[in-house]
């Protein structure tokens, strides 16, 4: 189903995977878990033998979600939990919930109470990360979640399971690193819509399957470097609707560096294959990069972007706000300050995902681009 | 020895003692420790640390009606105007020095525990950033239903408390005392059984205290736990509602006493005594809400006092699943006789007010009785549409009345 898509495929199945999935766990008989952002460990999902589709929200109408959460909720709670009332519900057999803000703790006792039938697991991320107990506790939480889908499910994994679950995520993790490594010194080869429609749907399908496709296509890149493009780094949780990577492809930017949990924070997670595969996951959390409702640091997100954009020679940051997102709203004002005072110049998208008119955020996009060309910035 | 304090008296007392003390903590060798209002405050207590919590002076700055003027400020300074109303006033407060208190001192370091809300580790992460100072995260996990999931949890809060008292031991330089730790949690442990009798005295008919009266007497309850003299304040209260209870004196007179109302979520600050007021008018009393009960603890001296700590820190209301909170609301609702309620949906404070809806649908269900949801703000008065508030409480008490008159 996803083994043989062709670049163009891999964007239209990224805007609207569920079809595909349905038809997959038709054929396959297999079930399909749920999460939504971040840190679920999709590898124990998988080693049991399940689907883990990370769930990013619904471009769809708003119908159901409004009357269950109000509209200073972040726009990709609400769309998610749209999502699973009216559109996509019935593909899941259950879900794991991570708890990261107060948003995402209400989204998971909502589920739960709307979908009493369903297999409903939390997943209590730590909200510290530099102390020795939130190593403890995200073992502890893993253990947890493993002993809860094998009471679910019936069935008890090995470390062999959980390593070769390991092992395809990793692949699949460093297939995205080389192409995106292509795409950075050749951004003619594929546009942003497409590498980051990659980075989407290798969270959410079959990775056994996708990770023939990406191989396919990473043989397949020419490396035309292509004229005129800006080289920028991208920094947020997530950029939604993808129509924004239409518009950063219209005025020729190159996305060469990101923060994304739809990018690189992604494939930073790669996990050790020569441990303890519980310990390796553990570990794993750790490695990852900043992330506004976990790290209580914003210098860390400061320095990590400062560090990208040098390393990258990147000419300017642009920052992707969910609007409502409280974590990122405490964050901002001191992040934008000491990237200004670094002379660093820095645009501000706020999103939502039920965006529909990007007219006003391209003509902002523009301005700022122009005048960085000109150097008035 | 003088004549017995009233407990008002007593409040005024405690609070300027405190206050006294914290604007000279340097020079009594002791630090500032900014604290969440829900926060194992026994552990800053036997160490020697004065605990000021910013949220408290907010209220009084929001109770004075100065939300829109401190807000403003604060989104001009590029934060958004739908962050939590004490978390906009305290960041202007720090541009403007505008208060209608003597302010509060500034703070050594930050204590957040999340247990009643997300938003106070980044609200306290912002401080920090400006006085570059730490911060120690109490993470308190969402108390999920799940028996051994809370075993595990309360292990995890556990280490977390004694990794904080590593970090007062290094901060302080103090080696912390834990015989002191379990003097104070005995006072904890007297006045939370003391402050929760209070607030049971809701139950009786005419109740002789409404939420009002309870917003006042909760204040000691959040700032001074773990001292005698906030036993000594709660056993005053106590018997002086006692002393109302017997002679049958309630907030409205028993003839008129109709709605025992049950209240969801923060007050609206600037509002509060208007309510009471008008609510009064129908014939309604306010007797309760989860949000002064968050302060009810039950410390089982028997255990280890860290185990207790992190038990029933982690266990608030604000931090319990919304199915518990049905039966915590439900415990109420039996016990207090209520026959009404209010379900605020404060836009200022997303960690309570999300549950709201799927409460609401719970509540109603369950108990049969309708309920009257408005939408406003806790403290930002350019969110609150008088008119408004007051056709939908008119209305509903019409509903009520309607209601009780078929039933009759
Ligand atoms: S976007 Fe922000 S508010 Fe929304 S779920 Fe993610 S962290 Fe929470
Ligand atoms: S009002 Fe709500 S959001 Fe604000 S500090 Fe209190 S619990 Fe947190």
């Amino acid at each position: 189903m996803w083994d043989n898509l062709s670049l163009k495929e891999v964007v239209d199945y990224a805007k609207d995977p569920y079809p595909s999935i349905r038809q997959w766990i038709k054929d396959t008989g297999k079930k399909a878990v749920g999460s939504t952002f971040a840190d679920v460990p999709e590898e124990v999902i998988y080693a049991f033998g399940f689907l883990p589709v990370t769930l990013m929200g619904t471009n769809k109408p708003l119908k159901k979600a409004p009357s269950h959460l109000p509209d200073n909720a972040c726009s990709l709670a609400r769309s998610n939990l749209e999502l699973v009332l009216s559109y996509e519900g019935d593909l899941f057999d259950g879900f794991v919930l991570p708890q990261v803000c107060d948003t995402t703790q209400h989204l998971s006792d909502i589920w739960r109470i709307n979908f009493p039938d369903k297999y409903v697991e939390s997943y209590l991320a730590p909200r510290q990360a530099d102390r020795p107990s939130a190593r403890y506790w995200v073992k502890e939480e893993i253990e947890r979640v493993m002993a809860s889908l094998t009471k679910w499910s019936g069935k008890k994994i090995t470390d062999a399971d959980l390593n070769e679950a390991i092992k395809v995520h990793n692949e699949n993790k460093a297939l995205l690193k080389e192409i995106y490594e292509i795409k950075k010194k050749n951004p003619a080869a594929l546009t942003n819509k497409e590498f980051f429609a990659m980075m989407k749907l290798s969270q959410q399908v079959d990775k056994v399957e996708f990770n023939k496709s990406l191989r396919k296509i990473k043989d397949s890149l020419k490396t035309e470097n292509g004229k005129g493009y800006t080289d920028v780094v991208l920094v947020g949780i997530t950029c939604d609707p993808p129509e924004i990577y239409d518009l950063f492809d219209e005025i020729k930017l190159n996305i060469v560096g990101d923060t994304l949990l739809v990018g690189t924070r992604y494939i930073q997670g790669v996990v050790s294959a020569n441990a303890n595969p519980i310990d390796a996951l553990t570990e794993r959390h750790f490695k990852r990069g900043f992330f506004t409702p976990i790290h209580d640091n914003v210098y860390k997100n400061f320095e990590e972007v400062k560090a990208l954009y040098k390393e990258t020679n990147a000419k300017a940051v642009i920052y992707v706000h969910i609007e409502f997102c409280e974590s990122q709203e405490y964050d901002l004002p001191d992040l934008k300050a000491m990237i200004k005072a670094e002379g660093i110049p820095m645009h501000t998208l706020d999103t939502e995902y039920q965006t529909l008119s990007l007219s006003h955020v391209r003509t902002r996009l523009q301005a700022f681009f122009e005048s960085l060309k000109g150097g008035t910035l | 020895m003088s004549e017995k304090l009233t407990s008002k008296q007593l409040s005024k007392k405690i609070t300027d003692e405190y206050m006294d003390e914290a604007f000279h903590a340097h020079e009594l060798g002791k630090l500032i420790g900014y604290s969440t209002a829900i926060s194992p405050v026994e552990i800053f207590v036997a160490h020697d640390i004065v605990p000021i919590y910013p949220e408290n002076h907010a209220v009084a700055n929001l109770t004075a009606k100065k939300g829109a003027e401190l807000c403003s400020i604060t989104e001009n300074m590029g934060y958004t105007s739908h962050l939590c109303a004490y978390a906009r006033s305290d960041m202007a407060y720090r541009k403007s020095g505008i208060t209608v208190t003597k302010g509060i001192p500034e703070p050594d370091f930050f204590l957040a525990c999340n247990a009643q809300c997300f938003t106070l580790t980044k609200w306290f992460q912002v401080l920090a950033r400006k006085g570059n100072l730490p911060v120690f995260v109490f993470d308190t996990p969402e108390h999920i239903m799940d028996k051994k999931a809370r075993e595990e949890i309360v292990k995890y809060c556990v280490l977390q408390l004694k990794e904080l008292i590593s970090f007062l031991e290094e901060i302080t330089k103090k080696k912390f005392d834990y015989d002191r730790l379990r003097e104070v949690m005995k006072y904890s442990a007297q006045s939370s059984i003391l402050y929760k009798k209070f607030l049971d005295m809701a139950q009786y008919k005419p109740s002789p205290i409404s939420i009002f009266d309870e917003l006042i007497g909760m204040a000691i309850a959040v700032y001074r736990r773990g001292t005698q003299e906030c036993v000594d304040y709660y056993q005053t209260l106590c018997d002086e509602i006692q002393a109302k209870v017997d002679q049958g004196i309630g907030v409205l007179p028993k003839e008129k006493e109709k709605y025992r109302l049950y209240w969801e979520n923060l007050p609206v600050w600037f509002k509060f005594s208007d309510h009471a007021k008008l609510l009064g008018s129908y014939g309604g009393v306010i007797l309760t809400s989860l949000y002064v009960h968050a302060w009810s603890f039950e410390f089982d001296l028997d255990k280890d006092p860290l185990v207790t700590l992190a038990e029933n820190y982690v266990s608030r209301f604000s931090n319990s699943t919304i199915e518990d909170r049905v039966d915590m609301a439900m415990d109420l609702f039996k016990r207090y006789s209520m026959n009404s309620m209010i379900m605020f949906m404060n836009r200022s404070c997303k960690a309570v007010s999300f549950a709201v809806p799927t409460l609401k649908d719970i509540l109603t269900k369950k108990t049969g009785i309708p309920a009257l949801v408005f939408e406003s703000d806790m403290g930002d008065q350019r969110f609150y549409a008088e008119s408004q508030v007051r056709t939908r409480i008119e209305a509903y008490f019409e509903t009520l009345d309607r209601l009780q008159a078929k039933t009759a």
